[in-house]
């Protein structure tokens, strides 16, 4: 059994994403001139052109934008089948989040989804997300 | 009103192509592969190596300007460009090419793509097999710790949001491999040459990553293509009848992002990736419509990737390329042929340059799968990031 990958923590742009997760807490990059969320996140905003964003708390909630079920199994520590989801943060608009859930669940489009952290995870930096 | 385009607009033309065989394993290597798809286009061209004085790479090419310059010796170089991403970036390849020969920088300039995609580096591998992965605007940290790893798994979250929005069935996509596979059945070169496929067989195919089955995916292949880009006046006292390049184009999808192509789930739109700005400019620079199009080479990774883009480039209506292609219409003998040498779901995957060869193939009207009096071919390269395409044109 191998490791998992684990997410480069240190980048200057994303790594608060991941410091914020192991304390809890689901962050995202906002522009502070228009409101426009910025996820991937970057220091500009290529919404407005401007460059006044922060990292802002999110509530944690989102519905589900798309899914896919993994079948075909090609790294040891992902066993298949396993499923990536996509979702759409409630108060961050044009904010997706990627999360997995293990197995082949029934999921539809829209399904109101919330951010948990377990403990494995978090220790990872990694939000993830279930369907309510 | 202005013709800013007019000094580009079928200046240049193709003189010469070359490939290599494809397989599953050279069993040589890609710089020697490189070579042979190269020596085939010039003397396809009615050139020499000597008369070769600008090349352009694919940025992910293993085979350096460096390596083929020196291989071929090729020392009378004025001119190397390189382009990226990947299999986005062949027609913006052409495009460099030509615009050194319209700048001065060079008269003939080799394209090439070589990869030993099966037997050395495969694609469909896993992305990031490591223990950590990320940083440096690559954004892979939000993607592949949690499983998404591979190019299938990142286009079948692109194809189910296709399902969602549009009711998109398996027959459609289906019916994109089911294509590809008859003219590739036609195509003696093709690696399904002598594969059939049946809509059956397509549809009890194991499921790689939902809703994207074994046969919705494209063929890593060895092999490699190569193109002869010449001035029009030069290739017209060529051997073979010129292929004018009309038009070229490149463009960004709104609100995308860096990164490669799991990021794509993220842009404002993921079913308006960059195709659909390539083709407003595209049209607007070829002065054509999708109408005067008379076949065309999809850049098809996967058949979602190939719906998607007969609804950016106005082959079909938004949210209607899965009946679209069910009813015949991208098969040969349909209204807009695409894929006539199998593309890279049943021919071979050269990263998108396979498909520039085969539109010159067709508009020489030597296409193992020729459309009878086609004048246009559009050809277009990998959907993700920054994308390019072009329209290809017999000289009249």
């Amino acid at each position: 059994m191998s490791d998992p990958v684990n997410p480069v923590d240190f980048d200057r742009d994303t790594g608060a994403f991941f410091k914020a997760a192991r304390e809890g807490k689901l962050v995202y990059r906002k522009c502070l001139d228009c409101g426009a969320g910025i996820h991937l996140p970057t220091t500009f905003c290529g919404v407005c052109g401007g460059h006044n964003t922060g990292w802002r708390t999110a509530a944690g909630t989102g519905t589900l934008f798309s899914w896919t079920t993994v079948m075909h199994q090609v790294h040891p520590a992902y066993p298949a089948p396993y499923t990536i989801v996509v979702v759409a943060l409630d108060d961050a608009p044009g904010v997706r989040m990627i999360g997995s859930l293990p197995g082949q669940p029934t999921l539809r489009a829209g399904q109101p989804m919330a951010v948990e952290f377990d403990p494995a995870s978090q220790v990872r930096g990694l939000p993830q997300w279930r369907a309510l | 009103m202005t013709d800013a385009y007019r000094s580009f607009r079928d200046r240049c033309a193709v003189a010469g192509i070359g490939r290599t065989e494809f397989s599953k394993d050279s069993g040589r290597s890609e710089l020697t592969l490189a070579g042979e798809a190269a020596r085939a286009a010039i003397l396809d061209a009615g050139l020499s190596v000597k008369d070769i004085d600008g090349i352009v790479r694919c940025d992910m090419d293993h085979v350096s300007p460096a390596a083929i310059v020196g291989a071929m010796g090729l020392d009378q170089l004025t001119f190397v460009g390189e382009l990226g991403a990947g299999g986005a970036a062949p027609c913006g390849m052409m495009g460099l090419a030509a615009s050194a020969i319209i700048s001065g920088q060079a008269t003939a300039v080799l394209v090439y793509r070589a990869l030993n995609g099966r037997s050395e580096s495969r694609f469909g591998a896993a992305i990031a097999p490591r223990t950590m992965a990320g940083g440096q605007g690559s954004y892979d940290e939000f993607f592949t710790p949690y499983g998404l790893l591979t190019a299938p798994q990142s286009f079948a979250l692109l194809a189910q949001r296709h399902v969602i929005e549009y009711g998109t069935r398996p027959e459609h996509f289906g019916s994109v491999a089911l294509t590809c596979r008859a003219n590739a059945n036609r195509t003696p070169h093709a690696q399904m040459f002598d594969k059939p496929l049946t809509m059956n067989e397509y549809l009890v195919s194991r499921v790689i990553s939902t809703p994207l089955r074994l046969f919705d995916c494209c063929l890593e292949t060895d092999g490699a293509c190569a193109v002869i880009v010449t001035s029009v006046e030069r290739a017209r006292d060529l051997p073979k009848p010129p292929v004018l390049i009309r038009a070229v184009a490149q463009g960004a999808a709104d609100g995308m992002s860096g990164g490669m192509m799991f990021p794509s789930i993220n842009y404002r739109d993921p079913l308006r990736l960059a195709p659909g700005n390539v083709a407003k400019t595209l049209w607007s620079r070829a002065g054509l419509q999708p109408e005067d199009i008379d076949v065309a080479q999809i850049y098809d990774c996967f058949t979602i990737s190939v719906l998607l883009q007969l609804e950016d480039y106005g082959l079909c209506a938004r949210g209607e390329s899965g009946p679209f292609a069910a009813s015949g219409a991208i098969a040969a003998d349909g209204a807009m042929p695409i894929n006539t040498d199998g593309g890279n779901m049943s021919g071979g995957y050269i990263h998108g340059l396979n498909h520039i060869v085969e539109g010159v193939r067709q508009m020489r009207g030597a296409s193992d799968v020729q459309v009878d009096g086609a004048e246009t071919c559009l050809v277009t390269s990998g959907p993700i990031g920054i994308s390019s395409a072009m329209v290809l044109r017999r000289d009249l």
